[in-house]
């Protein structure tokens, strides 16, 4: 049975301009794409092919040059700086190639971080975060900062951070780039866990084969166009 | 603790060594604006105790127009029920009665145009500090009708010393001549110029004799418990006088130069105070802009991730809190230690004693702090540096994510 999408895209184009020579160059071509409720996507292709154009768009974080997303029949371009903050903070986790943890922050803070913007009460939260970085192995790393931690156990706590605050849709940027395989394949078995388990979207921008035959759903872009 | 708030005390002890340099440069400022305060208000309040202390007191009441436009016909007779009746009033030290004329003062070498003052030497000792000032012989006695003490740089104009006779020329009150021998009894030396070139004091007895004036005399003048405590004693003292008949005048209204001079010392302190605001203020938003512009891919994570604008604005201003905090905490226990340190031994100038006699100011300044002025300074530091913040904050907060993100 289909379920409803949970991300339409329409007629979707993103053009860059070169600031000093004004050369246009189209990162998006005329996307047009459904996402499902608990879809387990990979948005695949070479680099330059538009794939984290696309998730930033997808994401509130880069404005289309034309065209719409919609997030729960929400359009995306009517919403002012503050109101997509607030989107993000709700319906949409980010895990970033480069982990971007908070470097001020010990690992159990950053975890929690989306949750505590979001106001789950602090007694909640901490029950959560402790049993799921136990179920990590990361539960001894608690109180380290991330440049005290590896590159996998950053990308770990940067998983548990996306999906503590319960967002519908976890969007993950080349999420295995910088991990080896093993730590890659591992990682990328607990986000298929929780999206089966918590009933998450999730939208992976990829050039790893690996992930691209674990996604339920393979969408292939090159030079800003679906192939 | 808030998040935010953890988030930007972590980040002031991110980089110790420039928030160390920030808060050191709020320490020195803060403690260098209260220091520069005392200093100041030290030698002005010096400057005001020595000028009402020397010979013009804290209040003065005459007949109406003596102060404008001085002469005989305008005395006051009777002048003890008066000195009683504000002896009495709570807030006055003391109140003496004293002649003030214009004469000449001649020597067998010279003479020279001179104020000359009938007192009472036992009286005025307690609202003077003449008697002290004396460099030769001694001051006035109570009988000492035919004595007179004058001025240092009197003297050496005269080319008279202590026992040499000095002839005072002036118009009696009756229109009369008025002329009389005294013998020097002690020369004076006040450090102020005006006073020493031309001062001379004879005994009230004397005066109204020299003078022809009975039992009158020109003046009474009046010293408070505290300079705080005067224009409130004025508004007492005109309430017991007719004043159609006297006037009543602070030292404000006797001497406006020296008034005006203190305001203008005070404008010119607030001046250099606000000059030390500007380079602290530059100090800690050097560090705060610094610590944004570092922070930028930082900033721009917090963004994506759903953190508002209004709440990266608190952060950064809270990191800016927190350097202005320490450096106001710890500026203030250094200024007020400097200010405790030499309002107790003093600072020594003189090497430019001179100077600072002519402005009625000793060689030994005494920095002195009132509470208000520390609690403002340390407040406006504080705010100073909370305020410096807004411009990095809202340009942290309106990053957009995805190019903040994307900054190395």
């Amino acid at each position: 049975m289909q379920r409803p999408y949970i991300i339409t895209i329409n007629n979707l184009s993103k053009v860059y301009t070169e600031k000093y020579s004004n050369i246009q160059y189209k990162a998006l071509d005329n996307i047009n794409l459904n996402i499902e409720e608990g879809d387990f996507t990979a948005i695949a292709g070479p680099s330059g092919s538009g794939k984290t154009t696309l998730l930033n768009i997808i994401g509130a974080l880069d404005k289309p040059t034309s065209g719409e997303v919609m997030i729960e029949n929400t359009p995306l371009s009517t919403l002012t700086a503050t109101e997509s903050a607030q989107l993000r903070l709700k319906n949409i986790g980010f895990v970033f190639q480069a982990y971007n943890l908070i470097p001020t922050l010990n690992s159990l803070e950053n975890a929690e971080y989306v949750a505590l913007l979001q106001g789950v009460p602090q007694n909640r939260r901490r029950n959560e975060i402790l049993q799921i970085l136990k179920e990590l192995r990361l539960d001894n790393l608690a109180n380290r900062k991330p440049s005290e931690l590896s590159a996998g156990q950053q990308q770990r706590v940067a998983v548990v951070r996306a999906i503590l605050g319960r967002p519908k849709i976890v969007l993950a940027d080349e999420p295995t780039a910088n991990l080896d395989s093993k730590t890659g394949a591992e990682l990328i078995e607990l986000m298929k866990t929780m999206s089966q388990n918590l009933g998450i979207t999730f939208i992976f921008a990829t050039h790893d084969k690996m992930v691209m035959e674990k996604a339920k759903t393979l969408i292939q872009l090159h030079d800003g166009k679906i192939i | 603790m808030n998040t935010f708030t953890k988030i930007g005390w972590r980040n002031i002890t991110r980089n110790i060594y420039r928030s160390s340099i920030t808060i050191a440069a709020v320490a020195v400022g803060l403690a260098s604006l209260i220091f520069l305060k005392s200093f100041i208000d030290g030698a002005d309040r010096q400057m005001v105790e020595n000028y009402t202390d020397l010979l013009i007191g804290h209040i003065q009441i005459h007949k109406a127009g003596f102060q404008k436009n001085m002469g005989l016909e305008k005395s006051i007779s009777g002048p003890e029920a008066l000195i009683s009746s504000f002896k009495s009033t709570p807030g006055i030290r003391y109140a003496v009665a004293r002649i003030k004329d214009f004469a000449l003062a001649s020597s067998p070498e010279s003479s020279s145009g001179i104020m000359l003052f009938g007192i009472d030497p036992t009286a005025e000792t307690k609202i003077s500090i003449l008697h002290k000032r004396i460099r030769q012989g001694r001051f006035l006695e109570k009988d000492d009708d035919d004595k007179i003490v004058i001025g240092r740089s009197l003297a050496d104009h005269l080319k008279v010393a202590t026992g040499d006779k000095v002839v005072l020329m002036s118009q009696g009150a009756d229109g009369s001549m008025a002329a009389a021998a005294y013998e020097v009894c002690g020369i004076v030396e006040a450090g102020a110029e005006e006073i020493d070139k031309g001062l001379a004091l004879i005994t009230l007895k004397a005066a109204q004799e020299l003078l022809v004036m009975g039992n009158k005399v020109s003046e009474i003048v009046v010293k408070a418990d505290s300079l705080e405590k005067i224009d409130d004693i004025k508004e007492i003292l005109k309430s017991k006088v007719n004043t159609n008949k006297f006037e009543v005048l602070t030292w404000k209204e006797i001497s406006p130069m020296t008034y005006q001079w203190l305001q203008f010392d005070q404008v010119f302190t607030g001046l250099i105070l606000f000059i030390v605001l500007l380079v602290v203020a530059a100090g800690i938003l050097n560090t705060v802009l610094m610590g944004v512009l570092e922070r930028t891919r930082e900033f721009g994570i917090m963004l994506a991730l759903g953190t508002k604008p209004s709440q990266i604005t608190k952060m950064v201003t809270m990191e800016s809190l927190f350097l202005g905090l320490f450096g106001v905490l710890i500026g203030s226990v250094a200024g007020l230690g400097l200010v405790i340190f030499f309002g107790k031994i003093g600072i020594n100038l003189s090497a430019i004693s001179s100077a600072l006699n002519s402005f009625y100011i000793g060689s030994v300044i005494y920095p002195r702090l009132d509470a208000m002025s520390f609690c403002l300074y340390a407040a406006i530091v504080l705010l100073v540096s909370m305020l410096v913040s807004i411009f990095p904050a809202k340009k942290a907060s309106r990053l957009s994510p995805i190019e903040a993100i994307r900054h190395i």
